[in-house]
């Protein structure tokens, strides 16, 4: 990801100098989430897509939904499994290949944020328990990239799941059937939203594009569900954050996350 | 001799057949000769050829570059030039003959995102360019704005002789360092002034390809200068 990228000397000095003025380089609020913007729909054939735009950061989202055989020890449960990649278009840095550490921690990070919200009630994914469930595959793509992807991917795989279709399956002879032209909501009991913040000296940002990415010294991702819960966090970086500081991310992810909350609810 | 007027071309296209030479970018087939490029034929004293809308920078010697030092070894930094290639600069541009890999700090001198403002000294597409920052004009960048162009637009941005980036800088007070590669650094004691100058560099850069483009740079940097 952009954890290797070299800032050049001049932009560095630049960002640093405007923080000490209380300023971004984009003129953003420190705690102020870049424009977000999420069309749905725009793979025809996946049961459930979206297309996130952060500032100039995209990611399409894709959702395909079948019956999988379940986990032994989950049998009671659907599956949910999210994936991320970062396009070679997305970025010169970016390469085609087996996934890098960065990617790797990206695909978790959005996985996370959405399974420990509990945003889809899994039991009701089961067909027949220990037999058959439902398994929902959310895959992201990043196809450009300006920094803060695990918050564009967050946005698309929540807005992905809460618009798909679920197609309807019966069981047939200890087999799943789907059922044609016949389809139900997603069992959606909250809506996950991930906040990533920089730690760039004593300043703490929100949304960090890709250059105050490449120059921060920690980066720290909080995701609050629908009733303003923090539900899962990842840290970052090579510095660490103070009691205080945590407490004053975790607010500012709140406060952050409530007005992404609306916009990916009104899209639906 | 009598010139054709300019038109655009796309690769594979005939720009014109008989007795002319294949000049850049263009070969030779059979009568017809062809672009090889996406840009503008330029017929002229009986010779073709075709100026690059679009493209990459392709090192050159002597070529004045900007570069950003990405990495080093025990005896060479590597700057990124914004090319297929990456520059080699050697550490004994900087420290002189008795350069000593043990007793000499390399990141002392130049460190990882530094800037530099480079000379191409020899490249010959077989290996990586290698490159100065020892003469006028050269060495690291220690102030200013970088901004970053398309190096097919560079000879327009310089204009005829200068004239177009004389314009600028005179008219905005302010400094233009130009990379043959496409990346620029400006400088300006007035911000306004810096402003403005990026604004020009950015409106040639998007209209590099019109006529009478130094009149509408003219007209841009007089509308809001008083």
């Amino acid at each position: 990801m952009s954890d290797g990228l070299i800032i050049d000397q001049l932009k560095r000095n630049q960002i640093l100098d405007l923080l000490k003025e209380g300023k971004r380089v984009d003129g953003r609020e420190f705690d102020e989430s870049r424009q977000l913007t999420i069309d749905l729909n725009v793979i025809p054939k996946a049961e459930g897509s979206a297309r996130a735009r952060l500032g100039d950061t995209e990611v399409v989202a894709g959702v395909k939904i079948q019956p999988e055989r379940p986990f032994p020890d989950t049998g009671d449960k659907g599956m949910l499994i999210c994936t991320a990649e970062i396009l070679p278009i997305a970025h010169p840095s970016a390469e085609t290949g087996p996934p890098t550490p960065d990617v790797v921690e990206l695909a978790r990070v959005t996985d996370r944020g959405i399974r420990e919200s509990g945003m889809l009630d899994m039991k009701q994914l089961v067909l027949e328990k220990d037999k058959s469930v439902i398994g929902i595959f959310c895959d992201n793509a990043v196809t450009d990239h300006d920094g803060n992807l695990f918050d564009a991917c967050s946005y698309a795989s929540t807005a992905a799941i809460n618009s798909c279709k679920i197609p309807k399956y019966e069981m047939q002879d200890d087999a799943p059937v789907k059922v044609e032209d016949q389809f139900t909501e997603p069992p959606v009991t909250t809506l996950p939203v991930s906040v990533t913040m920089a730690k760039i000296g004593e300043y703490i940002l929100v949304d960090p594009t890709i250059d105050e990415w490449s120059i921060m010294d920690a980066r720290i991702t909080i995701t609050t569900n629908s009733d303003g819960n923090v539900v899962a966090l990842q840290k970052g970086g090579h510095d660490g954050f103070t009691a205080e500081e945590l407490i004053k991310c975790s607010e500012m992810s709140i406060k952050a996350g409530a007005k992404i909350r609306e916009i990916i609810k009104q899209t639906k | 001799m009598s010139s054709e007027r300019k038109r655009h071309v796309i690769p594979g296209e005939v720009i014109t057949s008989g007795p002319y030479r294949a000049e850049q970018n263009t070969v030779q087939v059979g009568e017809n000769i062809v672009s090889t490029i996406v840009g503008l034929s330029d017929v002229h004293d009986g010779s073709v050829r075709v100026i690059p809308l679009t493209g990459g920078y392709v090192p050159k010697d002597d070529d004045l570059v900007i570069g950003k030092i990405v990495s080093h070894s025990s005896l060479s930094w590597t700057a990124d030039i914004n090319s297929c290639y990456v520059g080699m600069l050697p550490a004994s541009d900087v420290f002189g003959r008795d350069y000593s890999s043990s007793s000499d700090d390399m990141t002392a001198k130049l460190a990882k995102g530094d800037l530099i403002a480079a000379r191409i000294v020899n490249f010959d597409k077989t290996r990586d360019p290698l490159i100065t920052i020892s003469g006028r004009e050269l060495g690291k960048i220690d102030s200013g704005e970088l901004v970053k162009i398309s190096p097919n637009k560079v000879p327009r941005l310089i204009g005829k002789r200068g004239s177009m980036i004389q314009m600028i800088e005179s008219s905005t007070n302010s400094q233009v360092t130009i990379g043959q590669n496409g990346l620029l650094v400006v400088s300006s004691d007035d911000p306004n002034g810096l402003l403005k100058a990026i604004q020009a560099i950015e409106l040639i850069e998007e209209q590099a390809h019109v006529a009478n483009l130094t009149d509408q740079v003219k007209e841009m940097l007089e509308s809001k200068s008083e």
